[in-house]
């Protein structure tokens, strides 16, 4: 085992606590955004970033995606990228379904309005589990739609060690899609998390 | 040192904008930065809505930001490039760039007031005129990199590569919708004389002026690039043979008409065409049916025009 890899308990801590984060950030997300939305609570899946253009490759095979990222640094060195990936056919539904339709909005605006408002939520509820706090860079839409997004994670996966696939499914009343949330954490950042989450199982 | 002093003073000299608002979107505070480029007196409008002092705001959508900032407890960014300016403040920059307004990146953060209960936002807005004024002139040089790169340096008309990519696209169009395509070579008649006798800064002069009085004979449909030395290529979209003749037969007695002046001297040319029609071939198959008939032109005498025809048979036009 490298050192970088989670143990079971430590892997089942983060899922248990990730589960956490994501019910009150859906409790959150459904109040504010009038309760039609319902926010499952999600899988999580650590993924070698060696694997993770594979594994990006298929789920979303040829299809377009949407990626837009969002930096995000927390005290004790924990700091990352959390990117939302999106099928390019959901885009305009999301944003018709979220209200953003009544006024001059781009696309790209909504977008990165509805994932900032989405990771950050998430993230808030990560950080409050792990007793830290989180700073956010400001959104940005990473690929266009023709760009495919595996080989972008090819060429920059020496930059990371580890990815935490998060699986978000929202539930609306008379229409579902889901997208995800990716971490992608640096090796430094995947010991300090190891660490964190060892100073809570060590609490149990 | 007495820390809290200094922060006064550190947002007055902090060259980025800060709003903090109250739960109600009231304005508590905003900086000088703030406070000098929308020339506003801050205790002239401590407590109103920020909607009422900045009265042209996007309304709508900063109300949402706003409200997912204090609902979630979450920031909320806005970028330039997507949205160029929240606020409508000058910039400092009002003789290099072209913009009116202060392009802006601004965030709206959650604020709690350590201990209390009182939930504040702050507005955080940063100049980003230069960004958005290198992205200005980034564009326009690709824009002008794009037109030389689809160029010939002395005619002005379109060079090689590009006049043959848009061939490859004419084929396409006229493939899928059944339309006619047309295509003219031509060459200047005895143009290496021509070089010799009056040099080659004479024959630039010839090859330019033939390109502009040739330019003038076309639709702005027709695809006109200069094909190598002294030869020209002219496309000639939604065309049929007998519409491609008519206008090389015109090209051609328009330029034997003309003479071009040139260091006080007049000089008088010919030139000879080819034409092609798109009968299912390729592109490079039509380049070469018209250079056939081309080299058929010059052979028959020159100063004429020859279409191909197929089997060795050589059709008279003019």
């Amino acid at each position: 085992m490298t050192p970088l890899q989670f143990t079971e308990e430590q892997r089942d801590c983060l899922q248990e606590l990730v589960n956490v984060a994501m019910g009150l950030a859906s409790d959150k997300l459904a109040r504010y955004l009038d309760t039609l939305v319902h926010l499952q609570v999600p899988a999580i899946e650590l993924v070698d970033t060696l694997q993770l253009p594979q594994h990006v490759n298929q789920r979303y095979g040829e299809q377009s995606t949407t990626l837009v990222s969002l930096g995000f640094f927390g005290d004790q060195g924990l700091r990352g990228e959390a990117i939302m990936l999106y099928q390019l056919e959901n885009v305009g539904v999301i944003a018709q379904l979220l209200g953003y339709s009544d006024d001059d909005s781009s696309e790209a605006e909504m977008l990165t309005d509805i994932s900032s408002v989405l990771t950050t939520t998430s993230l808030n509820g990560l950080a409050e589990q792990l007793e830290n706090s989180f700073s956010y860079a400001a959104p940005r839409i990473l690929s266009s739609r023709d760009q495919h997004f595996s080989r972008k994670l090819t060429e920059t996966a020496s930059q990371w060690q580890l990815a935490l696939m998060v699986d978000i499914r929202y539930q609306l009343t008379d229409y579902s899609f889901n997208c995800d949330m990716m971490m992608l954490i640096p090796g430094e950042a995947v010991l300090r998390l190891r660490q964190m989450l060892d100073k809570i199982l060590a609490g149990f | 040192m007495q820390l809290s002093g200094v922060f006064e003073p550190l947002l007055a000299q902090l060259n980025s904008g800060v709003v903090v608002l109250d739960s109600q979107y009231r304005v508590v505070f905003f900086n000088q930065f703030i406070a000098r480029r929308a020339n506003v007196i801050l205790t002239a409008v401590q407590g109103q809505s920020l909607f009422d002092v900045f009265d042209d705001l996007p309304k709508a959508w900063l109300q949402r930001k706003l409200d997912s900032v204090r609902e979630l407890q979450v920031p909320s960014f806005s970028n330039w490039e997507q949205r160029q300016y929240i606020f409508k403040l000058p910039h400092l920059r009002p003789l290099s760039t072209g913009s009116d307004y202060m392009a802006q990146n601004c965030s709206i953060m959650p604020l709690t007031a350590p201990g209390g209960n009182a939930s504040y936002l702050c507005i955080l807005i940063e100049d980003a005129t230069d960004a958005f004024f290198y992205q200005q002139q980034l564009q326009s040089s690709m824009l002008q990199l794009e037109l030389a790169n689809r160029t010939d340096g002395l005619t002005g008309i379109y060079n090689r590569r590009y006049w043959q990519q848009q061939l490859q696209q004419e084929l396409l169009r006229a493939t899928r919708y059944q339309h006619p395509l047309s295509l003219l070579l031509f060459d200047l008649d005895k143009f290496k004389q021509l070089n010799d006798t009056y040099g080659h800064q004479g024959g630039d002069a010839v090859l330019t002026a033939v390109a502009q009085s040739i330019s003038a004979l076309l639709r702005d449909t027709d695809i006109f690039g200069r094909y190598g030395g002294e030869e020209f290529g002219v496309i000639l979209p939604e065309t049929t043979l007998s519409g491609a003749l008519m206008v090389a037969n015109r090209i051609c007695s328009t330029i034997a008409e003309k003479t071009i002046n040139y260091n006080q001297q007049d000089i008088a040319l010919t030139l000879s065409i080819g034409v092609s029609s798109f009968e299912q071939q390729s592109a490079d198959e039509m380049i070469q049916q018209a250079d056939i008939a081309l080299y058929n032109a010059k052979r028959q005498g020159r100063n004429c025009v020859r279409t191909y025809v197929a089997e060795g048979y050589l059709q008279k036009v003019k």
